[in-house]
């Protein structure tokens, strides 16, 4: 398993350099604004259907969750892209026993209210345009390591280009209520998607 | 009414520098296996949702349906940009009674079968993930008013992303029928079909 690493130069560089390709890349980035909750950490699902889902995320995390950003990777992608570490991603290998100290890593992290850790529950690419968001089960693992301590916030993005030559980024963000295990988790995000999409389909200019 | 000034040769080198913009802008462009009739002119009809629709629309038309390219404008768009005349853009002023005029003149360049008419039947840009085409009034007219063969087309272009941080463009592209064989409220539920299963088709696109 690979964990984050900290220099404060890399950090600082890479810190800049996501800000500044999201700032480049899109055309603008809404998001709704989420009360949180400064005693506790952040568990942070969103769905996942470009690489830009963790920049567009760590821009959120770095304009309203303010927290120590963390992320959780397919291993190999770690491997390859060698600065995500310094960024704070950690790895996870499916289907291996490794998998469990990643899981248990995650739920470390979130008994401390500084940090953040963002999960990609659906554990693979899928389309912008699936309507329904099927979990790994994993997150519930997570959840039950670090029960309590950590305020569930949920993320559902979609793309839109409209009259701009780049497009548009809008990331619809909810707090939820307590949640109790996998299928729960599931369905109030679904929920959330759902609401999402439709805000999503009115838009006309 | 601006109608067209198409110049074949600049039509010709614009669609080659667009070609080359477009495969730098996206990661992929995958069209699905689509082959318009022999014989038929092609009345290509697209949702409307991004800066690129109209730029996508050329590429299409010259490098999948081989057709010469016409495409409907807002009269003030085109006015910004009257270059796009060159390359086989009229314009549409949905606000006057030149309206009529601009539909029938988009009847007559597909009474011949070498060509190709864009129009987006939303008639104003609208979210891609939208379930729902609606179709202008407008349209039903234009499809009156041709008279040589014409197949009609319907063009769904949705972006997707995977594993690329550009942008990559998937068309599906379906035969709605023939033009005068197909009443309007067929060619509505047509589309409308079509949409929604390009929408599923999407979800499990190879990437």
């Amino acid at each position: 398993m690979i964990y984050p690493q900290k220099n404060k130069l890399i950090n600082w560089f890479f810190h800049n350099y996501i800000l500044r390709i999201v700032k480049s890349n899109f055309q603008e980035v809404k998001f709704d604004g989420v009360g949180v909750d400064k005693s506790k950490s952040v568990l942070l699902l969103a769905n996942h259907f470009s690489w830009w889902d963790g920049f567009l995320m760590y821009y959120i995390n770095y304009k309203i969750l303010k927290k120590h950003f963390h992320v959780m990777v397919i291993e190999k992608t770690v491997q390859k892209v060698s600065f995500f570490k310094y960024v704070g991603a950690f790895s996870v290998s499916k289907n291996s026993r490794d998998m469990l100290a990643s899981l248990n890593y995650a739920s470390e992290l979130l008994n401390d209210p500084e940090n953040m850790v963002l999960i990609f529950p659906q554990g693979k690419f899928r389309s912008n345009f699936i309507d329904e968001v099927t979990f790994e089960r994993g997150v519930s693992k997570v959840m039950q390591g670090a029960a309590g301590k950590f305020q569930t916030i949920m993320a559902a993005t979609f793309i839109e280009n409209l009259q701009y030559k780049k497009p548009t980024a809008n990331v619809y963000l909810k707090a939820a209520h307590e949640i109790n295990g996998l299928e729960d988790a599931q369905n109030a995000y679904q929920q959330h998607y759902h609401t999402a999409k439709q805000q999503q389909n009115k838009i006309i200019v | 009414m601006i109608p067209a000034r198409r110049i074949k040769l600049f039509s010709n080198w614009f669609a080659i520098y667009m070609r080359y913009r477009m495969r730098r802008a996206f990661n992929r462009l995958v069209v699905t296996p689509f082959t318009p009739k022999p014989g038929h002119s092609v009345l290509l009809l697209c949702n409307h949702f991004s800066w690129w629709d109209g730029l996508w629309g050329n590429y299409l038309a010259y490098w999948h349906l081989d057709r010469h390219l016409y495409i409907m404008m807002q009269e003030d768009h085109l006015q910004k940009r009257m270059l796009l005349n060159l390359f086989g853009g009229f314009s549409i002023n949905r606000s006057s009674r030149e309206m009529v005029k601009s539909l029938q003149y988009a009847a007559g360049l597909l009474n011949d079968p070498e060509n190709l008419v864009v129009v987006f039947p939303q008639g104003e840009l609208i979210s891609n993930h939208t379930t729902e085409i609606k179709v202008e009034k407008g349209i039903e007219r234009l499809i009156k008013n041709i008279k040589g063969p014409c197949q009609i087309v319907y063009n769904c272009a949705l972006i997707d992303y995977f594993e690329s941080l550009k942008p990559s463009v998937f068309f599906h592209l379906y035969d709605c029928g023939v033009a005068g064989e197909v009443t309007f409220d067929e060619l509505i539920t047509k589309i409308n079909t079509f949409h929604r299963h390009a929408l599923k088709a999407q979800i499990d696109v190879e990437h």
